[in-house]
């Protein structure tokens, strides 16, 4: 398996980073669930479960870079070694696992198809082309972009027919993250490429951030 | 013209007409005021008792509907739910 090359400069750096769009996905997921019990509308359910597979898919990530980059400073033998990279391998499984989840879900609620047994065939087949696969890495950001791809386009429409800031703020926060997803495709032994996929995130949650802080101050 | 109303708009019609009535009103004042076809009505209101915003009462002068504190807690936070769901796009 291929593993994302995290320049030495940006560790901890990256940890804050994925703390922080663990928080902002977090109060995400937990706005769209009150929403949801306020108004009984099915899509904000599906939008909260899908912003918490998210969540927790980063809280995994920064402990796993956590776990790293401590025992690197502490020092490592051959036996230490092992077991850091079944480590690895674990979290990055988990994580890959819980972010398609999450991005399956996001797409399962843009199509607006109410069948629990398409989405349960959406999920298994995203995740077992993944898991199977010889370079899962490399697969998980192919699927993200697609699945991305689809977001975004889903949020154009919205924009479009709503004409509203908000609504544009989030179609750029969903490019963003494509960006931020896409170009690891041709650059996953690429540490810059690695730093610059975590500004790019940054960016997007920024945005999700800032519009769900003028809804909260507005009401 | 006027603008389509989408679902949230007509729940909060129907909720805002119970409302104004003091919380309790016959059926054909809530279908009058909330501007539906009668299947649509039905519909609605089905929904709405099913998902805890209003409950339905039986007396000799016939049905009523009442809001229940999730009924009032949707007119309340309106605003907010609408800028929500139209920005994240879940307005379906």
């Amino acid at each position: 398996m291929d593993y994302a090359v995290v320049p030495h400069w940006f560790l901890g750096y990256n940890i804050f980073l994925e703390l922080l769009f663990f928080i902002v996905t977090l109060m995400v997921g937990v706005y769209a669930l009150r929403i949801y019990q306020l108004s009984g509308q099915g899509q904000s359910k599906l939008f909260g479960i899908s912003f918490l597979f998210i969540s927790a898919a980063y809280l995994i990530q920064s402990i796993l870079n956590f776990a790293s980059s401590y025992s690197m400073a502490e020092g490592c033998n051959m036996q230490s070694m092992k077991s850091m990279h079944a480590l690895g391998s674990l979290g990055i499984y988990t994580h890959i696992i819980l972010f398609i989840a999450g991005l399956v879900t996001l797409a399962y609620m843009a199509l607006k198809i109410k069948s629990i047994g398409a989405y349960l065939l959406f999920l298994v087949i995203s995740l077992g082309v993944i898991l199977v696969s010889s370079n899962p890495l490399y697969l998980f950001y192919t699927l993200s972009s697609i699945l991305l791809i689809y977001t975004s386009f889903y949020y154009l429409r919205n924009y479009l027919q709503s004409r509203r800031v908000n609504s544009l703020i989030v179609l750029i926060a969903f490019l963003f993250l494509l960006f931020g997803k896409i170009h690891f495709i041709f650059s996953i032994n690429h540490g810059a490429y690695y730093v610059a996929g975590h500004f790019l995130e940054l960016v997007a949650y920024s945005l999700i951030f800032i519009n769900l802080l003028t809804i909260i101050k507005r009401k | 013209m006027s603008k389509k109303r989408d679902r949230l708009q007509i729940i909060h019609d129907i909720l805002n007409a119970i409302k104004e009535k003091n919380g309790r009103i016959k059926p054909t004042n809530v279908l009058y005021k909330s501007n539906l076809s009668n299947q649509m009505f039905t519909e609605y209101i089905n929904n709405l008792i099913i998902k805890g915003f209003i409950v339905e009462s039986t007396s000799k002068s016939g049905k009523t509907y009442s809001l229940t504190q999730k009924g009032f807690d949707y007119l309340n936070k309106y605003q907010m739910i609408v800028d929500f769901t139209t920005s994240f796009g879940l307005n379906g």
